[in-house]
């Protein structure tokens, strides 16, 4: 029977599936300092240990600081979530990343990197974006802290089986500098909404989709959840097998294991989807968010919406747009590029990988920030800070006048010291735009690292196909 | 389960906005709750009673993992949230610690159920009916799941 890729790796995983129910097996738990504590403690006062603790891997990344490492962490809460995952390492006996290791970074940032994320794997993580990792071929869900707690104890979870989605992009982009994976991703949300995926694992296909490079990818699946998707997948290829190839954690047969994916790891011919979308790369331009949800998002050269012409004549829609526009402080009709901004945020699991760095460099190279912006660079990991300042990107940066910090989360969640002010406008590389997600009051505009450079140099949005990029 | 409603006519209601992410590091669950929806409705948690009812849109409780969302709810006394649809995680947060129940209403008892009403919930009958306005709506049923989570009373509680 021809199955789908996610149909392969789920069925390859079943422990138990009965009644519509599926005890699933895990191969990699990823755990951080935020969503961890209650799970430790509820093993702790069950009489559990960690049934696979070479499976499982933590770092932390939410609340660090991305300032100087030498100094104390001042938030005391913060650095209280810190000492306790340590402690809950140190206890369990999981392999950890802490602050002060050179793999230290974001979770979705230092799986790949450390060939922890593989191809065919299931993958874990007390966190949304663990859909990232799908890039590989691997299935990759984000849970709870009660799920944590479960898969800490019994390596498994249950599940309902989700329904599969096509998502199809085909063609070729017109100008692969300037519209760029995360283009891609906004388009398809703003086309499918953001519960457009609820309840499925996506399939990204197509032309499209195969010409982006491993990090590219990670951008697509990483914001397969601001669609409502469970998971999102890319089937691997060549350019998977080579990224993945001599990583720290990579397996020492990873020539069979090749071998194995390259045979088994991709959709059968007349497998079908439950659902399906196409989209064409030829007409897709730089995005950027103007709302309050990543679906809220326009072309650079279009103009913020007049809330009775949004969302298709639907009246819950049109409220939507209205008090989205309200939070932002934008009129309608007014052009994208006459969005004057404050603060510019290059970095979170979504793009903050060396590529999206050297991609936001070339634009930035030689040239200074506008006066009225504060801009900031925020490498993924260490491992990207590091290979960065050997390509002399922190340079670039730091002459333009971007602070240029140490790997985290950083400002794409308001939860450590990097947060916007009230009324602060940020052109932001991360993944939502929701109301006070960078800090009370702030608003948030959702861009790829291209764009979010250029805004920097400018003080406003500008359209990136008509830099030379080359 | 019988309670009063607190009705927010808006779709996508956010993880963000239910808790917002500085307060990601409490670990009180009864100070959490102090901070529910307070990215949304500063007042929520001065007017909320225990066993009220959140009425809202589409799609709530998307975005972030954070189990802290249903929990804040859960202890701000809320016992259910009757939505047109939910975001996955959130449902499955809300049930797989038994915080709250997460229930699926259709389009029209969304629009009839105003704020403040008085409804009585009975999942057994997959019911709901407004006592201020003496109507009965249906609501939709749990997946197979979902529903034995909820009876068992919590994933640590499930024996398949």
């Amino acid at each position: 029977m021809s199955k789908t890729l996610f149909e392969k790796i789920w069925d390859s995983h079943i422990v138990v599936q009965e009644d519509g129910r599926s005890l699933l097996y895990v191969d990699r738990h990823l755990v951080h300092e935020v969503t961890s504590p209650q799970a430790f403690e509820g093993l702790r006062l069950n009489g559990r240990q960690v049934r696979r603790t070479d499976l499982t891997f933590a770092t932390m990344d939410h609340n660090v600081p991305t300032s100087d490492r030498s100094l104390p962490i001042l938030d005391q809460t913060s650095s209280m979530q810190i000492k306790t995952l340590e402690k809950n390492c140190k206890e369990f006996g999981i392999t950890l990343f802490d602050i002060n290791s050179p793999n230290q970074g974001i979770v979705h940032v230092i799986g790949s990197e450390l060939g922890i994320t593989l191809p065919g794997t299931t993958i874990v993580c007390g966190d949304s974006h663990t859909s990232t990792h799908g890039a590989f071929g691997a299935l990759a869900f984000g849970i709870g802290t009660s799920d944590v707690e479960h898969v800490l104890a019994t390596q498994c979870i249950m599940m309902e089986k989700p329904k599969t989605f096509e998502i199809k992009i085909q063609g070729k982009r017109k100008n692969p500098h300037a519209v760029t994976a995360k283009d891609i991703i906004l388009s398809i949300i703003r086309k499918i909404g953001t519960a457009g995926g609820t309840g499925t694992v996506i399939e990204y296909r197509g032309e499209a989709i195969s010409d982006l490079t491993m990090e590219q990818r990670m951008t697509i699946c990483n914001m397969s959840i601001e669609a409502g998707a469970r998971a999102g997948l890319i089937a691997p290829d060549e350019k998977t097998f080579q990224y993945l190839k001599g990583r720290k954690y990579s397996p020492e047969n990873y020539d069979e294991c090749v071998d194995d994916w390259r045979e088994n790891l991709k959709t059968d011919s007349g497998a079908k989807f439950d659902k399906s979308f196409t989209l064409g790369a030829e007409n897709i331009a730089p995005q950027v968010s103007w709302g309050t949800n990543p679906a809220m998002t326009t072309d650079v050269t279009g103009n913020v919406p007049f809330p009775d012409e949004y969302g298709k004549g639907n009246p819950e829609e049109q409220k939507g747009a209205q008090k989205a526009l309200q939070y932002m402080a934008l009129t309608p009709g007014m052009a994208i590029t006459d969005i004057a901004i404050d603060r510019v945020f290059i970095g979170s699991c979504t793009n903050s990988r060396l590529e999206d760095l050297m991609e936001a460099a070339k634009v930035v190279k030689g040239k200074k920030v506008s006066a009225k912006v504060r801009a900031m660079v925020v490498p993924g990991s260490q491992l990207v800070k590091k290979n960065a300042e050997q390509l002399g990107l922190d340079k670039i940066f730091k002459d333009a006048g971007f602070e240029w910090r140490e790997s985290g989360c950083s400002m794409c969640l308001g939860m450590n010291p990097d947060i916007l002010s009230a009324g602060e406008r940020c052109a932001s590389t991360s993944n939502r735009n929701f109301e006070g997600r960078q800090g009370t009051g702030g608003r948030t505009h959702l861009v790829s690292p291209v764009m979010a450079a250029a805004a920097a140099i400018h003080g406003h949005f500008v359209d990136v196909r008509e830099l030379d990029l080359n | 389960m019988k309670g009063s409603v607190i009705k927010y006519e808006r779709d996508n209601i956010d993880t963000d906005v239910i808790l917002p992410g500085p307060y990601l590091k409490i670990h009180d669950y009864a100070e959490l709750a102090t901070h529910a929806m307070e990215g949304l409705d500063k007042d929520f948690h001065k007017r909320v009673k225990p066993g009220d009812f959140i009425v809202a849109g589409k799609n709530f409780g998307c975005g972030s993992s954070r189990e802290h969302a249903p929990i804040a709810l859960s202890y701000s006394g809320i016992k259910a949230v009757l939505a047109l649809s939910f975001a996955r995680i959130f449902y499955r947060n809300a049930v797989d610690g038994a915080f709250l129940l997460p229930i699926e209403i259709d389009e029209d008892a969304y629009k009839d159920i105003s704020d403040s009403d008085s409804l009585e919930v009975d999942i057994s009958k997959n019911e709901i009916q407004n006592l201020t306005k003496n109507k009965i709506y249906k609501i939709k049923p749990f997946p197979e799941l979902i529903g034995k989570i909820i009876e068992a009373g919590g994933l640590f509680n499930y024996k398949p």
